[in-house]
């Protein structure tokens, strides 16, 4: 900065005082442009490449244009959307009640059962998969050998594609759904207790009053959980990786596994880029049309 | 609703709070700095030190070696001995798991070097796709000395770690061939004499008859492909017929007759009730030896030794023979996979690596100690004059192991092409068997769209 005049002494502290904030979000920034902005903008420039024999070549949209005809992505897609569509509301869904029931006054030693609902969330990814996947193997697993005591088949869990899709949906609602309920917890507990009171001197029920004054009540806070969730869903990766790896033939891939497979594993990481930029730009317009239709006024 | 009373305790000293959270924030500034500048400083050095010229010094240096499980202790092991002639040079072997190693390997290379360990434990199926998509990723080891071990290994390997015949991107460790474990007391209880089946349509029948009279069936599969090797005996079934997911120009021969064959044996096996699922990787593995659910574990030689760790109880009730051939005088000896050791290019220790690398794989002594050690079989030949390839082994009912895949080593074996598309051939070959074991596919059309879609990603042609 070059100033023609010297400031009056006066000023100086007051001009300190105005690069001081600076300097202490220098650091967070520096690490964010190495470590976020400057990958985000490298792996766009990759997805204009192809990789062969070594060389990059520039080969413009290609790889975008390979996505359209790449029967695995839209596979990947279809699992990940089917995932959105029936675990994430589910899971919400089981979230709102658990919070509406950990914050209730008949319940006994509450903050036990929060935590306990909550102590999934703390388990590593990678260990509760495996944990997951030794309990539904389907001949040595734990789930099986219990159903067996009472007479039942053993299921497939993870080795027929609906049952893995509907296996993987049971982790993640187990992992996620405390998690979840906390943040709705939160929010609950901001509700004034006079609509209740009010709703009640009105002769609203129980279930109205959840209706019309729990609902309404959580809303910012149910957006904020189906934004979180829809981002996480689409960037699945861990638990298919552990507990199916994706299988049986393709029937739990996910965007994410098959962007990582691309890279890591094809050494492909032009086209693993354009497949990352494309879910962006699904996760960007899947979270636009949330705020529109769940964010209601503001 | 909960009571609100909570609250107040945090307003009740407002200043009190703050004063040391602006303290905490300060700290943790000056945290993050340093943090950063610990990030910096460790994005710049590979972490060993001490080099001196290009290559380095052959008798000094800090090196690291990337391995996993059994192997890493063989080496951790053989440091020692390598220290009496070797001094100058500090050897630290990191276990890093497999399959994890290969992409760890991956993210190295793709980083330029950055971060790579000296010394890396290759697998052949991943060695084509590091020496084709990242070249100069792994050092020449001619140059260091190499090219004097030409024809020391195994026959075929040297096609693997040097195709043009001059660079010689690693220098081969193990050499596998298929093998045919079986156990011995369940054949005898069903009246089948395991020794004279011939082709694997017999071992099919065979197979009917022991899930009759004793219950187990003859192999296991891994059905979902949980794992990536889950094709492993549709491969060995391929390389018994010569012949593999690409020919020798880097062609498509998913779709081949042969091909085919090999599925439709797998199919027809399963569709008799005789292949149990394995899904679930190693821990199922292992608990299918202890129940003893598969007669047959059709796994190469380096299983064996696995074998005798997990169930030392089952002594005596073991034996292990070449696979049947699939047709009928067909070959019985197939070399399914081979370990290596490289040298990163951007090791600044090349030249201590590689008296490590020459150490381990070059003299008859450490390998004879490492198969002694895990029963991992070396490529080398001169170490198969050692007495310990020739011992019966009580396990195996005084069976002679190591004279039955040496004799498998000596056979004619066509070099394999794996090419740098292999994991991309192995996913859909993985996904066409999940369709035929679980879905009842038929083997010749599941083959023949894995084909397509192979050809659709790669730009590979088709053979024929």
């Amino acid at each position: 900065m070059t100033l023609a005049k010297p400031l009056p002494a006066a000023a100086r502290p007051r001009r300190r005082g105005r690069t001081a904030p600076y300097l202490f979000v220098l650091p967070a920034l520096l690490l964010f442009a190495a470590f976020k902005l400057y990958p985000i903008g490298w792996s766009f420039l990759l997805s204009l490449h192809r990789t062969t024999g070594g060389t990059e070549t520039f080969v413009g949209l290609d790889n975008y244009a390979r996505l359209i005809d790449d029967p695995l992505l839209w596979t990947a897609l279809r699992n990940t959307l089917v995932i959105l569509a029936v675990q994430v509301p589910l899971m919400l869904a089981l979230a709102t009640g658990l919070a509406v029931a950990l914050d209730s006054r008949l319940l006994k030693g509450r903050p036990l059962f929060r935590l306990g609902f909550f102590l999934p969330m703390v388990t590593g990814l990678v260990a509760y998969g495996i944990v997951f996947s030794v309990l539904l193997n389907k001949d040595y697993g734990l789930v099986n050998w219990l159903l067996g005591h009472v007479g039942a088949d053993p299921v497939p869990w993870l080795t027929d594609g609906t049952w893995a899709r509907i296996s993987l949906g049971l982790a993640l609602t187990w992992h996620y759904t405390g998690y979840n309920a906390v943040i709705l917890l939160a929010r609950l507990q901001t509700v004034p207790r006079e609509l209740y009171d009010a709703a009640a001197v009105d002769g609203a029920g129980a279930l109205t009053a959840f209706r019309h004054v729990t609902l309404p009540g959580l809303r910012p806070a149910l957006l904020l959980t189906t934004v979180l969730s829809t981002i996480g869903t689409l960037q699945l990766f861990d638990e298919p990786t552990v507990l199916t790896g994706g299988g049986p033939d393709n029937a739990t891939l996910t965007l994410g596994m098959y962007l990582y497979r691309n890279a890591f594993t094809y050494f492909d990481f032009g086209y693993a880029s354009a497949v990352a930029y494309a879910l962006t730009l699904l996760i960007g317009l899947l979270g636009l049309l949330q705020f529109r239709l769940l964010g209601g006024k503001q | 609703m909960a009571p609100r009373d909570r609250n107040d305790a945090d307003r009740t000293h407002p200043t009190a709070a703050a004063r040391p959270a602006r303290r905490d924030l300060l700290r943790m500034g000056g945290g993050a700095l340093a943090a950063t500048g610990l990030a910096l400083t460790g994005c710049s050095g590979t972490g060993a030190d001490g080099g001196g010229g290009e290559k380095g010094d052959p008798e000094k240096g800090r090196i690291t070696v990337w391995s996993w499980q059994g192997p890493a202790a063989e080496l951790k092991a053989l440091v020692p001995d390598f220290n009496k002639t070797h001094p100058g040079i500090q050897v630290t072997v990191e276990d890093i798991g497999n399959p994890a190693i290969w992409e760890k390997i991956t993210a190295g290379l793709a980083a330029g070097g950055q971060g790579l360990a000296d010394v890396l434990h290759i697998g052949v199926d991943y060695l084509p796709g590091y020496v084709e998509r990242f070249p100069g990723g792994l050092a020449d080891l001619a140059p260091l000395g190499a090219t004097a071990y030409r024809d020391s290994f195994a026959a075929g390997l040297w096609g693997t770690v040097s195709p043009d015949g001059k660079r010689v991107n690693a220098l081969p460790w193990e050499a596998n061939s298929a093998g045919f474990y079986y156990r011995a007391d369940l054949f005898e209880e069903a009246g089948v004499d395991a020794e004279a089946l011939q082709t694997w349509d017999e071992t099919i029948e065979a197979g009917k008859v022991l899930k009759a009279k004793t219950g187990a069936h003859l192999l296991g599969l891994d059905k979902p492909a949980s794992q990536p090797d889950a094709a492993n005996f549709f491969q060995m079934l391929l390389q018994l017929q010569g012949t593999f997911y690409f020919d020798r120009d880097g062609r498509i021969t998913l779709a081949s007759p042969e091909a085919v064959k090999a599925m439709t044996l797998i199919k027809t096996m399963n569709d008799a009730g005789l292949v149990s699922d394995l899904s679930g990787g190693w821990n199922a593995l292992m608990s299918s030896l202890e129940k003893g659910t598969n007669a047959v574990v059709p796994w190469p030689t380096w299983f064996g030794g696995i074998i005798e760790e997990q169930v030392p109880g089952e002594a005596g009730k073991w034996r292990v023979r070449l696979p049947p051939a699939v047709r009928r005088g067909g070959p019985t000896a197939a070399t399914v996979n081979s370990t290596h050791l490289a040298v990163a290019g951007s090791s600044r220790h090349q030249a201590a690596a590689w008296s490590f690398v020459e150490h381990v794989l070059t003299r008859p002594a450490s390998q004879v100690r490492i198969y002694r050690g895990k029963g991992i079989a070396p490529a080398l030949m001169e170490a198969y004059d050692d007495s310990v390839f020739h011992e019966p082994s009580a396990f195996f009912g005084g069976q002679k192991k190591g004279e039955v895949f040496l004799a498998a080593l000596k056979a004619p074996s066509p070099p394999v092409n794996y090419t740098a598309d292999y994991s991309r051939a192995l996913k859909l070959v993985t996904d066409a068997q999940t369709k035929v074991l679980l879905k009842g596919a038929d083997p010749a059309a599941v083959l023949r769209d894995a084909a397509a879609e192979l050809a659709r990603q790669t730009g590979r042609k088709a053979a024929e």
